[in-house]
């Protein structure tokens, strides 16, 4: 009898919410520990320290990055469609919003390197040419922060195009969205680190 | 923002038990954000007010992406409880060590 | 090891009828038991080369001025001429110090125990995540190797001190150590993202994985203290990486994050580290009071002496955690309001540390005490612990500090907390597990003269360093012997050093017992110590799998002598309630 009671009876509550989420959203707690060491060393060395900072569009190339800011609010909300396609069990929808969000997160990435690379070589700093890792705390806060940013769009994009390839073979669906909902999860949490480095590193 | 309403928290999945968030207004919404930042960030007012008005808006612009993107707004408390508790870490760290400089 | 680790669990996994690889069962498992015991062997293994690091250090400060006995067998850039060079003992300090924490005792506490423990004491199958479990063992691998090769590079292995504090640590030309000190950066950052990848696991495990009936109020004071100490690696781990990360950039590509002739602030790597460590103090003491709480209770035959107000002393001992961490920067020059705020969040700690220290003795008390091997081992732990609790009230408050600051004394105070503390209670625990874990019982007699060998030369080892440090004998100090105000000390550091040797000799004891009793030890039952918590509802070892079905939690974790039950004193935590659940089961 006790037996029958034992099978019956669910697991204790826990958040209510199934264990991958619960998963991603703990990884995505330690992820805001780590940006908060980085932001927080740039915050504390740039008000703290007497090195000189550039002013907003002097170095950096802010409507390029502006673009670039755009094409990630851009792979956000086709992220969020692909889900919301799996839902609906709209396996065309599925495919091409999560092509699209490939697409654009690997368009991030050329236009970073492209940024990156006009910077080196032609970046005007004090005087000097080439505005690199070197060039002060000001270059080496701008490319320790997107660097890691940029190496966590990478990340992600490399597992868009596993959630792709699975898209095409048709395993997203009403039944198995739970894959789709957490990457985008760490997706949109790439793109919310992004508003904010956006944001303190290029603008103020 | 109007489907804020009567969103229990559902056992399981956000996207059930819900009409559907509005994910292109929010897009639209974002997206003025973004063109009103970098307007901001080149007018000719005092510093302090843009990086203020900057702040806010960085903040503002999250904000929406955790509650819909990432579906905040319809997740059990109990999720949203672990999801700002690193938050007073941060704030701490910051603002103490910022305390060495002031 | 392999093979070794295949022996003792394979009772166990024959059992079972999964057509795996022998590779799948043993070497990439993602079973949380043999993983946990993966664990085992690997920290049982730094463990002892952090203690021969120390040993080292032991022989060259009491005996500067004679040569080491087989010097010869070690390298020119170490040993030259047969005396341990000035750079090589700067390693021996810092790798001692890196190897004991981050490669022995945080892995062993948490890696080992929260592995094996918190699926088996919640009435899980496995982890949540059971593949990147098995990821957080095997990045441990290349950090483990990269530590060790890094003593065999040019220039040797890191000698800035486990703290690492910059520009000491991102100049390679102040210390003639470039390589060395990068390879353990990049050895550390692996080792962060090992911890993180078990922390998310653990707490998601005791989040969403409780078998029906285990309420968070039921859940055992181990499981509660890895709980608390897994979001605390999840917290302060990262910090750590980004601090690294940023300083091994200081070293590679040029920057100067920390380097103040670029601008950088040196300051900021404190703060940044410290963010981190003072956190890891306490992910290597709540484990310990985890599992001696456990340990005592069974020990003393009684359930343990407010549960409620321990689990909320781990969570505020938590908490102040995030908020002391200035106390270890007092003579660095920071704002001074900072120092008062730190030294009265530091002497908060100690309200919750003292509400545990009482309630453990209020367990013991008018107990019926069964002193077998574990249960020594944890009654060592709350004494040691109190001396290094102690202690540590002095350090708390600033003006005595500075005075102690960088001396002996805060050596004898960390080597109390983390030997006298973490390490007694792990020795309990590997004790008190080895039945389940392995299936057979380690020897009672080897084990008792292991603890009190151990308590002995610990005690001769670390107290008398308090004075020395009143003294005031440097820390990591490479020479003693040519300072007028350090003459009168050399007996002390002699006496010392002799203790220490009986201290690491007695480890091999207990090395001896461990892998004698794989093979010869008596064989266990499945609840050797009468214990109420589930693990010991299993056989010993218990299956893949763990449960043929998922067990239901009736009671709170602690059950002995319950007025309720006659035929014998304990009520395990899934047995059938014929009696009512008293008061304190909910």
């Amino acid at each position: 009898m006790a037996h029958a009671a034992a099978a019956a009876r669910a697991p204790e509550r826990g958040l209510d919410v199934y264990t991958q989420k619960v998963g991603m959203w703990v990884f995505l707690c330690s992820e805001v520990m780590f940006f908060a060491g980085l932001i927080g060393s740039y915050v504390i060395l740039r008000f703290g320290a007497s090195d000189s900072w550039g002013q907003p569009g002097e170095v950096l190339n802010v409507p390029v990055t502006a673009v670039n800011t755009f094409i990630l609010i851009c792979s956000s909300v086709t992220m969020v469609k692909a889900f919301a396609a799996a839902e609906a069990d709209d396996q065309k929808g599925i495919k091409l919003y999560l092509f699209l969000t490939f697409l654009m997160g690997a368009m991030f990435l050329g236009i970073q390197a492209y940024e990156y690379t006009e910077l080196i070589l032609h970046g005007e700093w004090q005087g000097s040419h080439g505005f690199t890792p070197q060039a002060g705390l000001y270059g080496a806060t701008f490319f320790t922060m997107t660097g890691f940013h940029g190496f966590h769009v990478f990340l992600g994009v490399v597992c868009l195009g596993w959630a792709f390839k699975r898209s095409l073979a048709g395993e997203w669906g009403p039944k198995n969205t739970h894959g789709l909902e957490v990457l985008g999860l760490y997706w949109h949490f790439v793109d919310l680190v992004w508003i904010i480095l956006f944001t303190i590193v290029y603008l103020i | 923002m109007s489907e804020a309403g009567s969103h229990s928290a559902e056992a399981g999945d956000a996207g059930h038990g819900h009409e559907a968030p509005k994910y292109m207004l929010i897009w639209v919404y974002l997206l003025v954000l973004t063109l009103a930042e970098v307007g901001v960030a080149f007018l000719g007012i005092p510093k302090w007010i843009i990086v203020t008005s900057l702040l806010i808006m960085a903040v503002w612009k999250a904000l929406l992406v955790a509650l819909y993107y990432m579906h905040l707004k319809w997740e059990p408390k109990r999720l949203r409880i672990l999801v700002v508790a690193p938050l007073p870490a941060v704030a701490i760290m910051i603002i103490v060590i910022m305390m060495e400089y002031v | 090891m392999a093979t070794m680790i295949a022996e003792a669990t394979g009772q166990a996994i024959l059992t079972e009828e999964h057509k795996q690889s022998f590779l799948r069962k043993y070497i990439f498992s993602t079973d949380h038991k043999v993983i946990a015991i993966q664990f085992l062997f690997l920290t049982l293994f730094f463990l002892m080369i952090g203690g021969f690091l120390a040993m080292m250090m032991r022989y060259q400060i009491a005996w500067p001025d004679q040569p080491i006995p087989l010097g010869g067998i070690f390298p020119e850039s170490m040993v030259a001429s047969g005396y341990i060079l000035p750079e090589f003992y700067n390693s021996l300090v810092t790798m001692h110090g890196s190897i004991m924490v981050f490669l022995a005792i945080m892995p062993m506490l948490v890696g080992v125990y929260a592995n094996y423990l918190i699926p088996l004491q919640l009435g899980a199958h496995d982890m949540a995540f059971p593949r990147l479990n098995m990821y957080s063992f095997w990045i441990m691998i290349p950090a483990g190797i990269l530590t060790l090769s890094s003593f065999f590079v040019i220039g040797g292995a890191a000698g800035a001190g486990w703290t690492l504090y910059a520009p000491l640590s991102a100049r390679p030309d102040l210390t003639g150590v470039a390589l060395g000190q990068q390879m353990w950066l990049a050895s550390v950052v692996l080792i962060g993202l090992s911890s993180i990848f078990g922390s998310l696991n653990y707490i998601t495990t005791v989040i969403n994985m409780r078998a029906p009936g285990m309420t968070w109020f039921r859940m055992p004071l181990t499981v509660w203290a890895l709980f608390i100490t897994a979001i605390l690696g999840l917290l302060a781990m990262p910090v750590l990486s980004a601090a690294g990360i940023m300083l091994l950039f200081d070293q590679t590509i040029g920057t100067s994050f920390f380097l103040p002739e670029g601008g950088g602030q040196p300051l900021l790597w404190q703060h940044l580290f410290w963010f981190f460590g003072h956190p890891e103090v306490y992910i290597l003491i709540l484990p310990a009071m985890g599992f001696t709480s456990e340990i005592l209770a069974v020990g003393s035959r009684k359930p343990i002496f407010g549960y409620k107000a321990m689990v909320w002393a781990i969570i505020s001992i938590a908490f102040l955690g995030f908020i002391v961490w200035g106390h270890h920067m007092f003579q660095s020059g920071m704002n001074p309001a900072l120092g008062l705020t730190f030294t009265i969040s530091t002497l908060f700690i100690a309200v919750p540390s003292a509400i545990k220290t009482f309630n453990w003795m209020g367990t013991m008390w008018r107990g019926n005490l069964k002193l077998h091997t574990p249960m020594l081992f944890a009654i060592g732990f709350v004494a040691m612990f109190a001396i290094g609790g102690l202690s540590g009230i002095f350090m708390a408050s600033t003006p005595v500090d500075i005075y102690i600051h960088d001396t002996y004394f805060i050596v004898a105070h960390i080597h109390y907390v983390l030997f006298g503390g973490s390490l007694f209670a792990l020795f309990g625990a590997i004790y008190f597990w080895y039945p389940k874990m392995f299936g057979r019982m380690m020897n009672e007699t080897l084990g008792k003269i292991h603890f009190w060998l151990t308590l002995i030369f610990f005690n001769l080892v670390f107290f008398p360093m308090h004075g020395l440090g009143m003294v005031g004998m440097m820390r990591r100090i490479y020479d003693a012997s040519g300072y007028r105000h350090l003459e009168g000390i050399a007996d002390t550091n002699a006496l010392i050093t002799w203790s220490a040797f009986a201290l690491y000799a007695s480890g091999f004891l207990f090395a001896f017992n461990f892998f004698w009793s794989l093979w010869r030890g008596k064989k266990a039952a499945d609840n050797p110590w009468d214990a109420t918590t589930l693990e010991w509802q299993t056989p010993s070892p218990p299956k893949h799998g763990n449960w043929a079905e998922v067990p239901v939690v009736y009671h709170g974790p602690h059950e002995y002598s319950h007025p309720g039950v006659t035929d014998k004193d304990w009520l395990a935590q899934n047995e059938r309630p014929d009696v009512p659940s008293p008061a304190g089961g909910h």
